[in-house]
């Protein structure tokens, strides 16, 4: 028999994410055994933690009416940069309007139109007419043509998750938390299922199921400074990449929040700048009108702070201790504005900075906020290289992003996705053939895990530390791999990282590992992050263009001829760099052409003699 | 700099033959440094066998509540300039060990939305094709108003009763019955509510001590919340045959 | 017990046993804090002091009063009692939590099940001695006060604080009122009682020795 405990279900969910906890009920809704894996409880997934909203175009709202899902088509595909596959974005707008009215069923509750006029705080006026009242209303954000974003005040993510959790527990769908995924196990052609390790006891588990969703969020934690949740680290994409057979997309592709507050950099919502607050320099300058005149505040995020970082570089930062920052300001909003739809934003600033936005400025400069890339799948979810392996949300590639995300995108895309990749699982686990595995080979997995576990903590292969690894590796991506890029910084990078993986597989422990022990679980997914961040680095090394998110200093323009295609990052074993490859963008509605905003777009003016 | 000397609950239940202590660590202390900052500075530094829970680490995801300096609170948002003297840390009571200051609030909390049904009862079947139907926003802004709960579970480690009563839902778990109460989508009737709650497990189990008030993090009205069901329990009681 | 076992099978029962301690506890700290006034006329001389309580008795007042009081006392302790820790773990975890949390809270309800108790136990020999030498008149009075001076101290004492305390933990628990007006209001009105039963103590005191 087997010395590991081994549970068997239909449907293996890794991730209690949005995304992961949507597909796990569509899958148990088709009458599927589903066990969900989580780090966490599921109500303190990093989703809870959008504050903004959700895309969807209802066209409820007065400055949302017109909005229709062509309109919102053509949003995503220029905030991607054309980076995004468009069959899937004609997929998800599609779908948005309908799933956010799902979760009003399910108890979202959603911020409502409230019918009369008024000033927005730039003095325009709307008014909603009376026959909308009370339908699900919308905020501006950035890079969108009309006001769509869903919301509920600034708790969006967190009213979603409990809503959606809501369901899972009335389904009784079982959930292990603190459960951590370290090895998918597979015989290189199908999923079988992962070997996990308690994160209460230290105990090695075996989990096989028909199809495995991979739903672990995005690896903001690589680095330094990022507004993700400490467990963002990657875990799914690094098991799935460590395969050797899967790939994953468009890893160089990194979102950069304009607004994370210095020296936290926790995130203020995009929703502040949506809600009509300011971005102002040292001498309390509205600056982002000088170079993005149309869209201002408001172009897409990696518009908007790589204008900041432009700024900071003319001298026009306010210098700290922490390195020089911008100023944030809503003050203009009122008190009884910022205290009920941007509550949480003021008690963060109370809480983390002990400021008041009400009459004070908030500092902030750009931070790692996002991934666009990671496990790539198809439009069904299915990922490239293994059967009966799925993926979703931000660990996964479906590639709704491209190079850039929108804001409110990505809490639209965990409720979309999850619920139509959560019925391809479905329908591809009723019709898989029976678990049919040969007991050496899953055992096997779980002595590779058990054996880099004793070795670790024998200190066999070596002492190095993994603590002062990781801040190596979270430092050389804040200095290289950053909002600018350019060749010789992405070598240094690459080169730095690549020792620093190499001295990964000698880390040895201080400590005695026992139990859940924390130092353990931080040692072992180290190698694995370490080869995220050699993804992301070469990635960016290698293509020699800038787009969205991905802006070369060396390279400043887009490359539409050579590289309107999407990086696929495959890991050999042995091997101490990613082997990339690429494949072509699908482009089938909107042919690549002018953002509208950004430095490449005719109506910037300023921004065409910027660069 | 100044140091700062932290006093931290040990155990590991995995090792009952070491008997829960006290263990002391000074670290430098700069200025605005959080519980969450000087704990991960002990665990890299001094002692890489620490336990604790962070998740968001901006009190957003309530994981990190513990006992510090002898109140439930939020340690990510807790700064030590705020505090005198020796930092003392404790987990929070009422839930299962993991070890050190890590606590099973996730168990705790999933039977509590078990118990108390937790979620929208409803008979509507979803139409995709169908607009929403509509809600007055002040009742979704109230709805919210409880539902911006974080289940951190300060309210229940400083709540008498919870200590005693295993099965007392809380100040969050009667804050949650209330969630639904308000919400014009749940279709439950008197009876229903008053079974979820109508007893010393639920609304009557309180004894008006309201530590839950004063602990709350995310300053939930929780003494308007709990009376407001009390009331409630007690018309729906007397009413129902 | 066997009252309890069968209540508590009716679902509502928790619901009743919360109402009666509920009115009970108001009726009581209402009767108290009468009581205490009546007792303290002793401040404006001996005269009105013994003219109040006949009139009590001519209008038999006192002899309808005490038996409901009694009941009313006996419910209340049936009811609130049912939240005292019983087993020695539920004494030891209060214990423990109180001395690990900080707060007064915690203490507030110790003392509140302590206080409860004792007050049970003292109020009923109080009411024993005063029935035994009924009719009240100022000059018996002082006798038992010069006596038992330290017990009426303590009896005092005790049951302000469990009436203050309780009467404001219901309000609150009921929300009718805000916690903080509500704990000044209660607290004041505490004070009042308090020093009246002092003042009058001392003048039974200064009665009986002379």
């Amino acid at each position: 028999m087997s010395n590991y405990t081994t549970i068997v279900s239909d449907v293996l969910v890794v991730g209690a994410g949005l995304a992961g906890e949507r597909a796990a009920i569509e899958a148990a809704s088709q009458g599927l055994d589903v066990i969900i894996l989580s780090l966490v409880p599921p109500r303190r997934s990093h989703s809870t933690a959008a504050q903004g909203g959700c895309q969807a175009s209802l066209g409820n709202c007065a400055m949302g009416s017109g909005d229709n899902t062509d309109v919102h088509f053509a949003d995503t595909v220029k905030g991607s940069d054309w980076g995004c596959d468009q069959e899937v974005a004609r997929l998800f707008v599609e779908t948005a309007p309908k799933a956010v009215r799902q979760m009003s069923m399910w108890g979202v509750p959603w911020n409502r139109v409230v019918a009369g006029k008024k000033v927005l705080p730039d003095g325009r006026e709307a008014e909603d007419p009376k026959e909308k009242e009370g339908l699900i209303t919308a905020r501006d954000f950035g890079g969108t043509a009309k006001w769509r974003t869903c919301y509920t005040s600034d708790g969006a993510g967190h009213t979603l998750q409990y809503a959606v959790d809501s369901v899972v527990i009335k389904l009784g769908i079982t959930v292990h938390d603190r459960t951590e995924a370290i090895s998918l196990i597979h015989d290189g052609e199908n999923c079988l299922g992962v070997v996990a390790r308690c994160l209460k006891t230290g105990e090695l588990r075996i989990y096989l199921a028909k199809s495995t969703v991979i739903a672990t969020g995005g690896y903001g934690r690589l680095y330094g400074a990022s507004t993700n949740a400490v467990i963002n680290e990657g875990n799914g994409m690094a098991i799935a990449l460590n395969t050797g057979i899967v790939p994953l997309g468009n890893m160089e592709a990194v979102q950069f929040h304009p607004t994370g507050m210095v020296p936290v950099w926790i995130l203020i919502t995009e929703g502040a700048r949506g809600d009509g607050g300011y971005l102002l320099d040292k001498n309390h300058h509205r600056f982002m009108p000088d170079y993005e005149p149309k869209k201002k505040e408001l172009a897409s995020r990696d518009v908007v702070s790589r204008r900041m970082i432009q700024h900071i570089r003319k001298g026009h930062g306010v210098d700290s201790p922490y390195g020089p920052h911008l100023w944030l300001d809503i003050r203009h909003l009122g008190a009884k504005h910022i205290n009920t739809n941007l509550r949480e934003i003021a008690n963060i600033c109370k809480n983390f900075n002990g400021i008041d936005p009400v009459n004070a400025l908030i500092p902030v400069r750009p931070t790692q906020h996002y991934s666009m890339g990671g496990v790539r799948t198809n439009i069904d979810g299915y990922v490239y290289g293994l059967k009966g392996l799925f993926a979703v949300g931000e660990a996964a590639c479906w590639d709704l992003h491209g190079f850039n995300r929108l804001g409110g995108n990505s809490l639209a895309e965990t409720i979309v996705s999850g619920w139509i990749v959560g019925k391809k699982v479905a329908e591809y686990t009723l019709g898989a053939p029976e678990l049919n595995h040969s007991y050496g080979l899953i055992q096997g997995f779980a002595k590779v895990q058990q054996e880099r576990i004793n070795n670790l903590i024998a200190g066999k292969q070596g002492k190095e530390n993994v603590y002062s690894l990781r801040k190596e590796m979270e430092q050389t991506l804040m200095d290289y791999v950053g909002i600018f890029r350019n060749g010789p910084d992405l070598q240094k990078a690459v080169d730095n990282l690549r020792e620093l993986y190499h001295r990964s597989l000698k880390i040895g422990l201080i400590s005695n590992g026992k139990g859940a022990n924390p130092e353990l679980s931080t040692c072992l997914r180290m190698p694995g992050m370490l080869r995220l961040a050699l993804c992301i680095s070469y990635g960016a090394l290698t293509r020699t263009e800038s787009r969205g998110s991905h802006a070369r200093e060396d390279f400043p323009k887009r490359d539409d001829v050579n590289w309107l295609k999407r990086t696929l990052a495959y890991w050999k074993e042995g091997s101490d760099l990613p082997d990339l490859q690429y494949e072509p963008v699908k482009i089938t509605e909107l042919p690549p052409g002018d953002r509208g905003y950004g430095e490449a777009s005719a109506s910037s003016a300023e921004g065409k003699k910027q660069n | 700099m100044s140091t700062r000397k932290f006093s931290i609950f040990r155990y590991n239940p995995n090792t009952p033959e070491v008997k829960p202590f006290m263990q002391e660590y000074t670290i430098e202390e700069p200025p605005g440094m959080t519980i969450f900052v000087a704990l991960n500075k002990i665990r890299e530094e001094l002692d890489p066998t620490l336990m604790f829970d962070f998740v968001c680490r901006a009190a957003i995801c309530g994981s990190c509540a513990m006992v510090i300096n002898g109140k439930p609170r939020l340690a990510c948002k807790t700064l030590t300039g705020d505090l005198k003297g020796t930092v003392t840390l404790m987990p929070l009571p009422v839930f299962k060990l993991i070890g050190d200051l890590s606590v099973d609030t996730g168990t705790w909390f999933r039977h509590l939305s078990v118990k108390t049904k937790s979620w929208i009862h409803s008979s509507k079947e979803f139409d995709p094709n169908a607009i929403e139907d509509r809600m007055d926003n002040e009742t979704a802004l109230e709805i919210y108003e409880a539902e911006r709960c974080i289940e951190c579970g300060c309210c229940i480690a400083g709540c008498v009763t919870a200590n005693i009563r295993e099965d007392f839902l809380g100040a969050a778990g009667i804050n949650r019955v209330a969630r639904f109460m308000v919400d014009p989508r749940d279709e439950r009737s008197k009876k229903e509510y008053f079974e979820v709650i109508g007893s010393d497990e639920g609304a009557f189990g309180c004894m008006g001590l309201m530590a839950c008030d004063d602990n709350c993090p995310m300053q939930l009205p929780l003494q308007m919340q709990l009376s407001f069901v009390r009331r409630k329990m007690v018309s729906f009681g007397l009413s129902a045959k | 017990m066997l009252v309890q076992k069968i209540l508590t099978r009716n679902p509502k029962a928790e619901l009743y046993y919360d109402l009666v301690e509920l009115f009970t506890g108001i009726a009581l700290v209402g009767f108290l804090w009468t009581h205490m006034v009546f007792v303290a006329t002793i401040l404006l001389g001996s005269d009105l002091f013994n003219t109040l309580s006949k009139s009590l008795d001519d209008y038999y007042l006192s002899y309808v009063g005490i038996p409901i009081i009694v009941l009313i006392f006996l419910m209340h302790i049936l009811s609130a009692g049912r939240r005292l820790p019983t087993r020695y773990q539920e004494q030891k975890i209060i214990w423990r939590h109180a001395k690990m949390l900080k707060g007064t809270d915690t203490w507030v309800w110790v003392f509140q099940t302590i206080t409860g108790a004792a007050i049970f136990a003292l109020a009923s020999i109080h009411m024993f001695v005063v029935l035994t030498g009924w009719p009240i008149t100022a000059t018996t009075s002082a006798g038992r006060i010069e006596a038992f001076w330290w017990f009426y101290l303590v009896l005092l004492l005790l049951g302000e604080y469990h009436a203050g305390f309780g009467i404001y933990r219901q309000f609150v628990k009921w929300g009718w009122f805000p916690r903080k007006p509500l704990g000044y209001v209660s607290k004041v009105i505490t004070v009042i009682i308090l020093t009246l039963g002092l003042a009058a103590l001392w003048v039974f005191l200064q009665l009986g020795g002379a």
